[in-house]
């Protein structure tokens, strides 16, 4: 907690402090600079309040709405759309089916691309194959992959299906059978997300010192003792960034669900972002969309906050 | 390092090849109602080809189209067709995916002027058309002009009327049929003329058929099909005259003839003479050409794309879609296919120009050529006087099913409003819904009856909302 507090006093107050005297007026070369900082924030504080501030504050009004087939407003409903949303089955089942998602894919595809990265993290003949292979996902549009992936998965002449056989094994319904639907998903979501997961530490693991691993090789570590004393922790604050945009991109997923499954079979599938899609631009109920989207963000909001209350203690920062 | 660097291109390269290689698979859009067929997706890119700019001076039309695979590439040479005929208009196709999607963006659009002139939209989505209130009626422009509307195909037309009008000009008519191989038929010792007519007649042929790995019949899970299959028994799907007289208000989902539907469906599925591959009629497509099922379901608008599949493997034959015995001469298809909308947001002159379009396309020289190049019937009846459709009907006499099957559903129909479909605005949310309810079935989470009485009554409560919107 002390650190804290002398992280809270390092940073400048914007709001004068009472007991201190009257604000001297600045000097005027102070004020030529203070003019050109806001000008260079200015592009990007005016791209910003287009594209998200605006329809940000938008889709909070709509949610208190009712819309019309073309997405006019047609009547003030209060907060009767939030109330229709926590009491549907549907809305509480899409929760549920996202969070599992995200359980599913964000430890997984953590756990895989930091196993290439240390693998592939060394100065062997060849290596830069590897990298190039294991960083390659990156590269690839969700669209696209889905295509390829809905090939892999097709039943009755998909590659999986043809393997499992090769093994005697029986054929599984990947896509359409309710209990493996969202596991094909993910699976396939790991694979999309490790090109970026993977590249991102490849990066922590090169910036981390050599002589840390020169002078605990000398005292006669070993190279487990050497991972997770010195190779985990040093890499802890790109782990922790790499877990808060997987979390936040697995809770907004929507590409794959939208290609892979269509939320189905029996809402299996159904994610927020989906189930968020389909009210708003396929039923064209711009207020439940709008509320949906309301929701996501507060839940987003809260699950970042908390990753940083309890998971930040645990990053060693340099 | 030099070495390397090369060696990293050519990866690259052989790695985009290959994904080329994936996506650039070609397959029509063999399915009237599946809203969600990815090959469509896939096919965007190759469809949207025809970009160049209208020449100087001549009106513009913007035609958005969902007509994907071999369909659309017919589609588009009927334009470009047209445009050399034209001095002063010039039709611009887009390939706007699935009715679902096109109609998605189409209400997406229509706040501003970026839309079309000239949409084509599923029958389903009469509803959700009119009730944009975009639309400028067809029936407008055949009064003001006097067009004579007898060469039309009657049933057609009388499917399309609502309101005592036209709204939209009825382009791409089509029917539900069976399709089933006729030489796994003969090999189990089955009549390959005389296919099943009936539900019943249906499984037994399924027990003969399947064994070895192979199954009698796979029919994807869609609403479109299931919808058929409760009309062609004389069931409606809403009240108020099938949305027909009012704006519906309530769902009949849960009729007596849909639970029977899913009772058998399902029977069929667990006595494992269906293959159940899901909501993906593509991949049941697959399965059938590929020979590992006997039956399957599709449009009448597939059956080009059919024929193409099966020639050299097997013989395809082409029958009327099943219905219980108990319920024979209860009720016939419904017409299914889309027709042609001119939106009133563009200019007059856009508008007539798009009109000059329309009777171009339902004329029958271009409905001849649409019929035998694609399986939808045509909506002219002339057409069937042509020389090559005649030619073309004796040679595939499987194009005939289609028509047969409508005539006959005319004659028991007899003007119910079972027979003419739905008028049903919140048609998407509808048939999630339906689609859920089988799914639910077939994963025996729910009885028949009960899935389709909470279908019932989830549907009841869309419509509400929706009414509440339009009125």
């Amino acid at each position: 907690m002390a650190k804290n507090q002398n992280v809270l006093k390092s940073i400048p107050t914007l709001t004068p402090a009472l007991n201190k005297q009257r604000v001297k007026p600045r000097p005027f070369h102070k004020r030529i600079e203070q003019i050109i900082g806001y000008g260079f924030i200015l592009p990007t504080v005016i791209l910003l309040s287009m594209f998200v501030f605006y329809p940000f504050l938008q889709s909070v009004y709509l949610s208190f709405f009712m819309t019309d087939p073309l997405g006019n407003i047609v009547g003030f409903v209060g907060l009767q759309n939030y109330v229709d949303l926590f009491t549907s089955k549907e809305f509480l089942g899409s929760l549920k089916t996202t969070f599992l998602f995200a359980i599913f894919t964000v430890p997984t595809g953590i756990f895989i691309s930091l196993l290439l990265a240390v693998l592939t993290h060394n100065k062997l003949k060849g290596m830069r194959i590897f990298q190039f292979i294991f960083a390659l996902p990156i590269a690839m549009s969700v669209g696209t992959s889905s295509i390829i992936w809905l090939l892999l998965f097709n039943p009755t002449s998909g590659v999986l299906n043809y393997l499992l056989n090769l093994v005697g094994l029986e054929s599984i319904q990947w896509l359409t059978d309710p209990n493996w639907a969202l596991v094909s998903v993910s699976m396939m979501t790991i694979w999309l997300s490790l090109g970026l997961d993977y590249i991102i530490l490849l990066a922590g693991l090169q910036a981390i010192p050599k002589e840390l691993y020169e002078s605990a090789k000398i005292d006669g570590a070993g190279s487990f003792r050497i991972f997770s004393k010195i190779t985990i922790p040093m890499l802890s604050p790109t782990i922790f960034f790499v877990l808060i945009i997987s979390v936040i991109q697995a809770l907004q997923a929507f590409g794959q669900f939208n290609i892979l499954t269509g939320g189905g079979p029996m809402k299996s599938t159904n994610v927020f972002v989906f189930s968020l899609y389909q009210e708003a631009f396929v039923n064209f109920q711009f207020g439940l969309g709008s509320t949906r989207a309301f929701v996501l963000f507060v839940i987003i909001l809260l699950f970042t906050w908390i990753q940083f209350k309890f998971g930040e203690k645990k990053v060693h920062y340099q | 390092m030099r070495f390397k660097s090369h060696l990293i291109t050519v990866l690259f390269v052989f790695f985009l090849l290959v994904t080329v290689g994936c996506t650039s698979k070609t397959s029509g859009a063999i399915n009237e109602g599946n809203e969600s067929s990815p090959d469509t997706a896939a096919n965007t890119t190759n469809e949207s080809t025809n970009e160049e700019p209208a020449p100087e001076g001549k009106t513009e039309v913007v035609f958005w189209h969902s007509m994907g695979g071999k369909n659309g590439k017919t589609l588009e040479k009927m334009i470009q067709d047209f445009n050399g005929s034209q001095e002063d208009i010039h039709v611009k196709p887009i390939f706007q995916g699935s009715y679902g999607d096109s109609l998605t963006k189409l209400k997406t659009s229509l706040q501003s002027s970026s839309g079309p002139t000239i949409m084509q939209s599923n029958f389903i989505s009469s509803g959700p058309m009119i009730d944009t209130k975009m639309v400028r009626p067809i029936q407008d422009l055949i009064d003001a002009e006097g067009y004579d509307l007898s060469q039309l195909d009657q049933n057609v037309l009388s499917a399309y009327e609502m309101d005592g009008q036209l709204y939209s000009m009825p382009f791409n008519a089509s029917t539900l049929l069976m399709y089933y191989n006729k030489d796994m038929f003969e090999e189990n010792g089955l009549d390959p003329n005389n296919p099943p007519q009936t539900y019943e007649e249906l499984e037994e042929a399924a027990m003969k058929l399947t064994g070895e790995g192979k199954y009698g019949a796979s029919f994807s899970v869609d609403s479109y099909f299931l919808e058929q299959l409760f009309t062609v028994q004389g069931a409606e799907l809403v009240n108020n005259g099938n949305g027909r007289q009012d704006l519906a208000t309530k769902s009949f989902i849960n009729s007596q003839e849909a639970i029977d539907t899913f009772t058998w469906w399902k029977k069929l599925v667990d006595d494992g003479l269906m293959l159940n591959l899901g909501t993906n009629t593509e991949d049941t497509h697959q399965a059938f050409l590929s020979e590992q099922v006997g039956m399957t379901l599709a449009s009448t608008a597939g059956l080009t794309n059919m024929l193409e599949g099966s020639k050299g493997k097997f013989e395809l034959g082409t029958a009327f879609i099943p219905y219980p015995e108990a319920k024979t001469g209860a009720g016939g298809v419904s017409v299914g296919g889309g027709s042609l909308y001119i939106m009133n947001n563009k200019s007059e002159a856009e508008q007539q120009a798009a009109w000059e379009f329309i009777k171009y396309v339902v004329g029958a020289e271009q409905q001849g050529h649409w019929y035998i190049n694609s399986g939808y019937f045509p909506v002219n009846t002339d057409a069937y006087e042509l020389p090559e459709v005649v030619e073309t009907l004796a040679q595939f006499p499987q194009f005939e099913t289609a028509i047969n099957q409508l005539e006959v559903a005319l004659e028991n129909n007899a003007g119910s409003n079972a027979g003419k479909g739905p008028v049903l605005g919140v048609y998407p949310d509808a048939r999630t819904i339906t689609v859920e309810a089988l799914e639910k079935v077939l994963n025996d989470v729910q009885s028949p009856k009960d899935a389709l009485d909470e279908a019932a009554e989830e549907i009841t409560k869309k419509i509400a909302r929706y009414n509440q919107t339009v009125q």
